[in-house]
């Protein structure tokens, strides 16, 4: 921008407004490191716990408690992008907001799933010792349905709003793959919700890393 | 009939402010900065100027010891926006 204050046509007053209004928007790009965290974090759980079933050896710790772990990077990661945000967008806040109520729901859903098969057990047991046969109904195999219901709504949220369509269709693959988990083994749902997490959130986060970097180069070289 | 623009507005950096502005909830001193490429001592002057005119909320804070200046359009600012760009709209119809 010049120093002198240029008289201006009123073409060259609508170019500058539709130029800075898409400078503005080009600097709002998220870091995606928290969804690469994340896809990774559901994945790694999900396949470890299919390796656990499949070859039948058992960690000496519940390998999902990997998740209540991540939270601490997730929180560094946010601390840290605040601060170098240095434009706060409208659609920010929102954004935040809907995925911290994400976490809380997460959050709860493990506590109520966990009561639930807490509660359904005994049942279970009692009825195999009494008939001597497993019990028609194990709830544990309708856990992943749960989770992937949750995990499609956030992230179809954003693809939508954000118009960025790998988490719109990632979004979309949760929600398929919590119908399909209702009707398939404890195996499958894992692999599936694998799947999911890979593609609603470790791609697009991928997507969104590559983006964030070619942004800040360009705004570097445009300070040169 | 055309109308005036407005004088605070038809002025190249603080328009190119003011659209910063109005894309974004709220910005510091340096992301606008970065964006109009303006010395600091320009842009202070600019948007004192549009503080003035009761257009933008100029906010100072300290991060980490260091001062932090935001700034944040107000209703009176989107109001003055919007009757400047409809006023351009008109003259480039016209003209």
């Amino acid at each position: 921008m010049t120093q002198t204050e240029k008289q201006l046509t009123e073409k060259e007053s609508l170019d500058l407004i539709a130029m800075m209004i898409n400078k503005a928007k080009d600097t709002c790009h998220d870091t995606g490191i928290a969804a690469i965290m994340w896809g990774a974090v559901i994945a790694i759980c999900s396949l470890v716990r299919l390796s656990e079933i499949h070859v039948g050896y058992k960690l000496p710790f519940d390998i999902y408690l990997l998740t209540f772990a991540a939270v601490i990077p997730q929180i560094y990661f946010s601390v840290k992008e605040k601060k170098e945000r240095k434009a706060k967008a409208y659609g920010d806040v929102f954004f935040d907001n809907m995925w911290m109520a994400f976490g809380i729901c997460i959050f709860l859903m493990i506590f109520i799933t966990g009561s639930i098969y807490s509660g359904l057990k005994p049942m279970t047991e009692e009825y195999q010792k009494l008939t001597g046969h497993s019990a028609p109904f194990h709830f544990y195999e309708f856990n992943s349905s749960f989770f992937l219901l949750l995990y499609g709504l956030p992230t179809f949220v954003t693809g939508v709003s954000m118009k960025f369509k790998p988490m719109l269709w990632g979004g979309l693959l949760c929600w398929v793959c919590c119908i399909v988990t209702i009707y398939t083994t404890v195996k499958i749902d894992l692999i599936l919700t694998a799947l999911s997490s890979i593609f609603a959130w470790f791609i697009p986060g991928l997507i969104m890393e590559k983006d964030y970097r070619k942004a800040k180069k360009g705004l570097a070289a445009a300070n040169v | 009939m055309f109308k005036d623009l407005d004088p605070i507005l038809h002025s190249q950096l603080r328009l190119a402010v003011m659209s910063l502005l109005i894309s974004v909830k709220e910005a510091e001193f340096t992301f606008i900065r970065e964006k109009t490429n303006a010395t600091a001592g320009n842009l202070s002057v600019q948007i004192q100027k549009l503080k003035e005119a009761g257009y933008i909320d100029v906010t100072k804070q300290f991060r980490d010891n260091y001062p932090l200046t935001v700034c944040k359009i107000t209703k009176q600012g989107i109001k003055a926006f919007e009757e400047y760009v409809a006023n351009l709209q008109s003259y480039l119809g016209k003209g």
